[in-house]
């Protein structure tokens, strides 16, 4: 429900309602409602084939959702249909506001690392090249990769390349920050450094929504954990509750087997 | 060992060298053309928009299951009656750019699909268009995909202009064939312009490897 604006606290960013999919007949989701408040930290854990990452994905329509709506600001995010043609401009304005971190990085690979976190601001919110410069360097300073500015992704640690997405998201400035499994292809001991800048957002009040196995990380950080499977969301509360006293079954034994 | 009469070779050679010269301006012209063509057909075929899709697909069936001969002898006889009388040697290379832009078409395609999809979502998800992301980032990786496939099919099309000596093209398998006739030696001019095509080609793979070499540093 939409609440009252109150010091920018309590206003609702992401609205989500009956969300359904298929993929080939297989149900991935099975109708999800799913509000998140700005400046909210929201972490959804459940076990593989839950539909998770699904979800984050239709967030910003890079999953088609078959059934539903979702509403960023109170503006659906799809795109405007005119006779027979799509118009993808009110949804790229969209998705310029959510930023997106992939568990495969997906860092372009053609580009230094300056350069992946520059095009998109110069390309799509116009930015002029020195200032998109001097906001990249800086996010670089943040994620502790200065020196990496001028290497290809493919001369990075897969830490590094993970924290080079997060500042490429940032670097758009979004009002939503999607993390769909951010450290599950990394090796353990590059969990750490990754999670350390995602804490550092997470203190600054960022609307964040990651997907994650990280159960002490999402214990730590979350205002809201929320537990999924078989494409619905079985059970969400805040992380103290949830984790130690899970009222739903599959809830306990999946953080049985997880810890 | 048979003894070759060269000759034949040295009286009319510039016959032949008119003819090599027809050969490799059919070729730098329609080549460029074709893959200009395959580039705008390929984009068709990978569109949102079926009406694109099944018309790229029906253009592309159409030019590959159609002997190149059969579809010059057509353009050759059809253009007229639309008002178009064109010289031989323009024939053959609308012919020949439509008929290689199917096959520049596909190779272009393939290489847009063999880029992994992760690299598209991350560009889309920040707000970029498709055109953006097309232009940004699938199109400065492409190189290493396409061009070792485009040299092979130049090669192919250099060999194939010598069809168009059925449409009167005076290019160089047709001065072969008058050289034939004139001389009645059948075999020696052959050599000749088997020698030639196998020259064009080796020059032309050479500099595209010594370019690729010079990019890559």
């Amino acid at each position: 429900m939409l609440k009252e604006l109150n010091n920018g606290q309590d206003v609702e960013l992401l609205k989500i309602r009956g969300l359904k999919k298929k993929f080939k007949g297989v149900p991935a989701l099975c109708g999800v409602d799913l509000s998140v408040n700005s400046g909210e930290i929201v972490c959804i854990i459940g076990p593989s084939g839950c539909g998770k990452s699904t979800l984050l994905r239709s967030i910003n329509y890079l999953s088609e959702p078959d059934e539903g709506e979702i509403y960023l600001n109170g503006t659906p995010v799809k795109p405007e249909r005119t006779g027979i043609f799509k118009n993808d401009a009110r949804l790229n304005q969209q998705r310029a506001k959510i930023g997106m971190v992939f568990q495969s990085f997906n860092l372009w690979p053609h580009l230094p690392v300056i350069a992946n976190l520059t095009l998109a601001p110069i390309k799509v919110l116009g930015c002029p090249a020195e200032e998109a410069d001097k906001r990249a360097r800086e996010l670089l300073e943040k994620v502790g990769l200065s020196a990496k500015a001028r290497a290809l992704p493919s001369q990075l640690s897969g830490g590094q390349q993970q924290r080079v997405g997060i500042a490429r998201a940032l670097a758009m400035n979004p009002s939503l920050l999607l993390f769909d499994e951010p450290t599950s292809a990394l090796d353990p001991e590059l969990v750490q450094e990754v999670l350390n800048v995602m804490l550092d957002l997470a203190a600054e009040k960022k609307t964040m929504i990651v997907v994650t196995h990280e159960m002490k990380f999402a214990e730590k950080v979350a205002d809201r954990i929320i537990f999924m499977d078989g494409g619905k969301i079985l059970e969400q509360g805040p992380p103290q509750s949830l984790l130690r006293d899970p009222k739903c079954d599959r809830l306990a034994s999946f953080l049985n087997l997880v810890g | 060992m048979m003894g070759l009469n060269i000759d034949v070779i040295r009286e009319n050679l510039p016959l032949f060298l008119e003819g090599l010269g027809v050969t490799m301006l059919i070729s730098v012209v329609a080549i460029p053309a074709a893959i200009m063509l395959g580039a705008i057909v390929a984009l068709c075929r990978l569109s949102s928009l079926k009406i694109l899709r099944t018309g790229a697909l029906c253009y592309l069936e159409i030019l590959r299951n159609v002997p190149f001969m059969i579809q010059v002898f057509l353009i050759y006889y059809l253009l007229p009656f639309y008002g178009f009388r064109f010289p031989a040697y323009v024939v053959g290379i609308i012919g020949l750019s439509i008929y290689a832009s199917s096959y520049f078409s596909e190779i272009i395609r393939a290489a847009i699909l063999s880029l992994p999809t992760g690299q598209l979502e991350s560009a889309r998800s920040m707000g970029m268009s498709k055109l953006q992301a097309m232009i940004h980032i699938v199109l400065p990786q492409l190189p290493p995909y396409i061009v070792p496939p485009f040299i092979n099919q130049s090669s192919t099309l250099i060999k194939d202009t010598a069809i168009l000596s059925t449409i009167t093209v005076q290019e160089l398998t047709m001065a072969t064939q008058r050289v034939q006739q004139e001389s009645y030696d059948f075999v020696e001019p052959l050599v000749f312009a088997a020698a030639l095509y196998l020259a064009i080609n080796t020059i032309m793979i050479f500099t595209m490897s010594k370019i690729k070499q010079a990019k890559s540093t």
